[in-house]
């Protein structure tokens, strides 16, 4: 079998894999890049692993705990302890015991909780940012004029948003989408930053809880998410993380009242 | 004795890990009340071995390891182990691979339920390795840790399970379209 590790040669599978995993070195990564840049048989394949590998850990995470089968494994691991003393220990502090695991219980049911809505979440923004790029359609309003993509939105979507203007430095607006984020309506407005395409999603705050830690980095591509009064602001690009950055807190003081 | 013990409890390290083995459990034993035995199993046999944990060890991939290992002493784990699994053959998978164009490589994804059955009827061996990877983000070394087996098999037993995934994807599309 061929290892193909010259920058010219298509990747392999393994190769293919490894890569989109991070688990090559970086002058291997790099040569990589540069090889994607001019290959689009191989780009596809690569973007065709990265939402294999996405919808992958989506589909496993269907097994959640039982909450019950939770409580008894937390239990086997928690009173190790002071087993020992325990015997002398009063009724009081028994139960003062029980109530702290039971915090401790829901505590930890909470804080997984979030990770896996995050985890869901981030993978529901990158799927939607890769089939943007894949889908190779022109989003439904095509413009680079705020003055049209924002007045398009109206009577589609419940709320409103304001956009930057100017936007920061080589970065352009291409048009928007509606799409749905976590079910809820979202506004996908479609820009690029040297050349690199970047959605941005747009959704109500009131409409219901998001997961509010989101993974900084997924597969690759940056994950950026902002909070204003009215809206969360998620971001996903493969551009350079400094630039995402430009672009969302752009977003987020365009929503403030001047 | 052990540095392990001193910089982090068992309990603080274990406890976080409790959702993720019980669903790595559920995988493989595919049954929820054999899940909750073996993540049982599993903390107990963790907890007496923790003296010999090394601190500089992934302590996901040492437990996971434990789990797993326990998981292929049980019944449910014997039964299968007799299941004949074919070892990487690189040959054969690049012949599946000449064949498609890349835009056959772009199947859609957003049919959760078909990538669902996929999993579902992926090879246990595959399906396992994939799970370590793509859901429990371990790197390559740590899972060469968990199935003891070298990170190069590693490798090539990611790439296999991904194109397995895709090729059975590819034929339930094709058999509902």
């Amino acid at each position: 079998m061929t290892q193909m590790t010259q920058a010219m040669g298509h990747l392999d599978a393994e190769k293919l894999s490894a890569f989109i995993d991070g688990e090559l070195p970086a002058s291997e990564s790099q040569a990589i890049q540069e090889h994607l840049a001019d290959c689009h048989p191989c780009a596809l394949r690569v973007l065709s692993a990265t939402r294999l590998k996405a919808v992958t850990a989506r589909a496993a995470q269907r097994f959640a705990v039982p909450p019950e089968a939770l409580a008894r494994l937390t239990a086997q691991i928690r009173p190790q302890e002071p087993k020992r003393a325990a015997r002398i220990y009063s009724i009081r502090s028994v139960a003062w015991a029980a109530l702290a695991a039971s915090l401790l219980l829901a505590a930890s049911l909470f804080v997984w909780r979030q990770a896996h809505q995050a985890n869901a979440l981030s993978a529901e923004l990158l799927d939607q940012h890769l089939a943007t790029l894949s889908s190779g359609a022109s989003p439904e309003v095509i413009s680079t004029d705020r003055h049209t993509v924002k007045p398009w939105f109206e009577g589609k979507l419940p709320f409103s948003f304001n956009l930057p203007d100017p936007l920061p430095t080589d970065t352009t607006l291409k048009g928007g989408n509606l799409a749905f984020l976590d079910g809820q309506p979202a506004a996908l407005l479609l820009f690029t930053i040297h050349k690199h395409e970047v959605s941005v999603f747009l959704t109500q705050r009131s409409a219901g809880p998001i997961a509010t830690v989101l993974p900084r980095i997924r597969s690759g591509f940056t994950i950026r998410s902002a909070t204003t009064q009215d809206l969360h602001i998620f971001a996903v690009s493969d551009v350079n993380p400094a630039d995402l950055d430009l672009l969302v807190s752009d977003l987020k003081d365009a929503q403030s009242p001047r | 004795m052990s540095s392990a013990a001193s910089s982090a409890s068992f309990e603080q390290l274990a406890l976080p890990l409790l959702p993720s083995l019980y669903s790595h459990a559920f995988w493989l034993s595919r049954n929820h009340a054999e899940a909750e035995d073996l993540v049982q199993e599993t903390i107990s046999k963790a907890l007496r071995a923790f003296d010999s944990f090394q601190a500089d060890t992934n302590f996901k991939a040492w437990i996971f390891r434990i789990l797993r290992n326990t998981f292929l002493t049980s019944r449910t784990g014997i039964a299968a182990s007799r299941t004949v699994f074919l070892e990487d053959h690189p040959a054969l998978i690049d012949i599946a691979d000449a064949s498609a164009t890349p835009e056959d490589h772009l199947i859609r994804l957003d049919n959760q339920a078909a990538v669902n059955q996929a999993l579902d009827r992926l090879q246990p061996p595959l399906r396992e390795v994939l799970l370590l990877c793509d859901v429990e983000e371990l790197k390559y070394k740590d899972i060469a840790l968990v199935l003891e087996v070298p990170i190069g098999t590693v490798m090539s037993r990611i790439s296999r399970a991904r194109r397995a995934l895709h090729q059975l994807l590819q034929s339930q599309l094709g058999e509902s379209l």
